[in-house]
């Protein structure tokens, strides 16, 4: 029998993409073996392209049916050994193993990353049987067909086991994180409650809690003070602006209003500045970066964007996403890729200025990754986008590329001082002398201030009104899935890979909620307990030595065994205080859960009798849900509501605005509807809701 | 001794440390909007407690001073 090339892809569209490239005619065949599909491309001889279904092995617990703590005995194993609902992967490695037993050649060609270098060493190893030793590397950065050729012509002669061992160290000490301090505090609460609920810390867990706990503490306590600011409306040669005193805060009231008593009647522009200055181009994007500007821009959280980035990676309309470089090194191909845009109607005009150019250098940023550039267009152009998601990133890097290669613009600020009866008002404003890369990005900067060009030295500005403003000071903002993101990256803790995620877990597990990120009753509990009986595990120095120390495994310096030892060393002793502790932290989460559930259903207060809160109750008989008073188990309130049986209900902390009663958000699919309970309310009779 | 406002275990025999630290900054923040506006203790306390940029437990706090000192009042009258 002809023996063949066994080529293992992380996922199905990477395995097609990867036997449509390498196949002569460009024809792979899609095949299937117990449902598992796989592709056959015909080159120099016949290669097989399998995919894998992300991880297919995942590390467990050496032996069966233990549920306590502490763990530190694990193995790799398959997926469907550890998780009930993997049980898809056991025919998954099946196939793999079947296919690849005629083989005489075997390539890793998944992504070029931990994860992707994790992901094909166990396949080779264990479902190809001791492969791992011999396989050949696939490096690419994106999935067209040049790229992958290429890649496979001059495969890297073996596996990258330093990055692997990096790898599997961070999946060993992640896990012994998670399954020991989970089970630690689950174990704990249902000691006192006799319930099950899961709860969950870990590595990154713990110290992100920690910026969320400290952020969540200082909003609580906050107390406003008061201060005041003045503005003025002045008319200078015919035209009005808004200036402003220029001491910003005002400490007393009373000096507020003498400041705004005198300041009647007609001022001069008393000194004028201006300035000069150039912007350069923003840089290339890393992941990060692109999560941040993509949640800035359209609100998307970072799993959103780098989902669909991933999307838009294995459609091979963009380089691969999971970079931290904001590099674009000159042997991706500019010119190709400019050239690849300019079919597109709306990058044609921009496209072609760019390619006039003599010499193309983008400005790039610091940050730079071994494996991968920084993210950029493969310059094909898409069929169609599977939903505007896709589409507006898409449109947001190619856009971000260009203006890398813009020259900087120029701007220029000016200052205006008007003096009266001694006090002076500024009056700023700012515009563009020369537009540069800021043509590229136009779509998303924001307007600019007040354009002062025709402001001169001397002239009388009359001012209309004078208005001192009442302010207080405000408590520091909460983080939102953007500005949380950059926090971990300042900390250095968690990978560009897992953030998004980790960020994900503190909502489903009911540690945090809405958008803009509020701590729960139980997050505070959790936090607490780790911070009283394991300070090291929610510290984030701890969590980034440990960090260094694992990336340092694939740069060599650095043992996994060592690494695993520190891990086990910091674990040891915390475990053991939670177990003394144990009856404690029981009640004190027990009672952090059933405060998280009642606020998790809690509308807010009763406006019929004023004292209860209305709950969204599920009625034990018939199963439906309606909305009813706590005041009614105490016969002090019988005020109930029905409520749609269809759709998700969302909390919202906003009353209705014509009766001022609580409302909540309905959405059956993507339809959402605001409802207000009072049945007397004005928007009943308008046919609103 | 439990917090009077939240049943947790309260620390220095008052609140416990959650609604001690928004006491604590409720006091200290006093002398500030004294200076700046000239304003009782009682009327303090209930700005504080009616406003929306104040925290969640500074207003609990608030509220509960309130109460105390009305309490108080009623007793004394």
């Amino acid at each position: 029998m002809e023996k063949h090339t066994f080529i293992i892809s992380e996922k199905p569209d990477a395995a097609y993409r990867t036997a449509m490239a390498l196949d002569s005619a460009q024809k792979a065949r899609r095949m299937s073996y117990r449902g598992v599909p796989y592709y056959v491309a015909t080159r120099d001889k016949k290669i097989m392209v399998v995919p894998a279904l992300g991880h297919l092995y995942t590390v467990a617990a050496k032996g069966k049916g233990k549920s306590g703590y502490p763990v530190f005995d694990f193995e790799w194993v398959p997926r469907f050994l550890a998780e009930k609902r993997a049980q898809r992967v056991r025919t998954w490695i099946q196939a793999i193993t079947k296919l690849s037993k005629n083989a005489d050649t075997f390539i890793d060609a998944c992504d070029f990353d931990i994860e992707g270098s994790i992901i094909g060493y166990c396949v080779l190893k264990y479902a190809c049987l001791g492969k791992e030793k011999t396989a050949k590397r696939m490096k690419f950065s994106t999935l067209t067909k040049e790229d992958l050729e290429r890649s496979y012509v001059e495969s890297l002669p073996h596996l990258d086991f330093s990055l692997i061992e990096a790898g599997k160290v961070r999946h060993e000490v992640d896990w012994l994180y998670g399954i020991n301090l989970s089970r630690a505090l689950t174990l704990a609460a249902k000691s006192q409650s006799g319930k099950y609920n899961q709860l969950s810390t870990g590595r990154v867990q713990g110290p992100l809690l920690r910026f969320l706990v400290s952020r969540e503490k200082s909003i609580r306590c906050f107390v406003p003070t008061p201060f005041w600011r003045i503005k003025a409306y002045v008319e200078i040669e015919g035209k009005r602006f808004v200036t402003e005193y220029a001491r910003k805060a005002i400490r007393t009231r009373k000096e507020a209003q003498s400041i705004s008593n005198a300041c009647r009647g007609h001022g001069r522009i008393e000194k004028l500045k201006a300035r000069q200055f150039q912007q350069f181009a923003p840089v290339p994007f890393d992941l990060g970066t692109l999560q941040v500007e993509a949640y800035n821009l359209f609100e998307y959280n970072p799993k959103t964007t780098s989902n669909a980035a991933q999307r838009l990676y294995l459609e091979a309309l963009i380089s691969y996403p999971r970079t931290s470089s904001q590099r674009l090194p000159p042997t991706i191909g500019y010119k190709s890729i400019l050239q690849g845009l300019a079919h597109s109607r709306n990058f044609r005009e921009l496209a072609a200025d760019l390619l006039a150019k003599n010499h193309l250098r983008p400005h790039e940023g610091s940050r730079e990754d071994p494996a991968h550039p920084a993210i950029y267009p493969t310059g094909r152009l898409p069929e169609h986008f599977k939903n505007k998601t896709e589409e507006n990133l898409w449109e947001l890097i190619v856009r971000r590329f260009m203006t890398t290669f813009g020259e900087p613009s120029t701007q220029e600020s000016v200052e205006a001082s008007i003096a009266i009866n001694n006090y002076t008002f500024l009056l700023k404003g700012r515009h563009t002398l020369q537009q540069g890369w800021q043509r590229f990005y136009e779509p998303y900067l924001k307007l600019q201030e007040p354009v002062l060009a025709q402001l001169q030295k001397g002239q009388v500005a009359h001012f209309k009104k004078v208005v001192v403003e009442d302010r207080f000071t405000s408590p520091a903002s909460r983080y939102n899935p953007s500005s949380l993101l950059q926090k971990m990256e300042e900390a250095g803790i968690g990978t560009k890979a897992t953030r998004a995620d980790i960020i994900q877990k503190l909502y489903e597990r009911k540690y945090i909620r809405d958008e803009r990120m509020a701590v729960t009753a139980l997050g505070l509990e959790v936090f607490d307990v780790l911070d009283k009986y394991c300070r090291e595990v929610v510290s984030a120095e701890m969590t980034k030595e440990l960090e260094e120390r694992m990336t340092s495994v694939s740069s060599n310096g650095e043992k996994r065994e060592a690494v695993l030892a520190a891990a086990i060393g910091i674990l040891k002793p915390a475990l053991k205080k939670i177990k003394k502790e144990e009856t404690e932290i029981g009640g004190a989460l027990s009672k952090a859960i059933e405060i998280t559930r009642f606020e998790g259903n809690s509308i807010g207060p009763c406006p019929v009798c004023k004292t209860g809160k209305l709950l969204i109750i599920r009625s034990k008989k018939s199963g439906k849900r309606f909305v009813g008073c706590t005041n009614f188990f105490k016969s002090l309130c019988n005020a109930s509501f029905a409520l749609p049986q269809r759709g998700t209900i969302g909390l919202q902390d906003r009353v209705c605005d014509d009766c001022g009663w609580p409302t909540i958000e309905i959405r059956v699919r993507r339809k959402v509807q605001i409802l207000c309970f009072n049945p007397d309310c004005a928007t009943k009779n308008n046919g609103e809701s | 001794m439990p917090c009077p406002i939240c049943g947790r275990e309260a620390v220095e025999e008052s609140f416990c440390k959650y609604h001690k630290e928004a006491s604590d900054n409720i006091l200290k923040k006093y002398v500030h909007w004294k200076r700046a506006t000239g304003i009782s203790w009682k009327g303090y306390l209930s700005q504080i407690a009616k406003n929306p940029l104040s925290g969640a437990w500074t207003k609990e706090v608030a509220q509960y001073l309130i109460k105390l000192e009305e309490k108080n009042n009623v007793k004394i009258s």
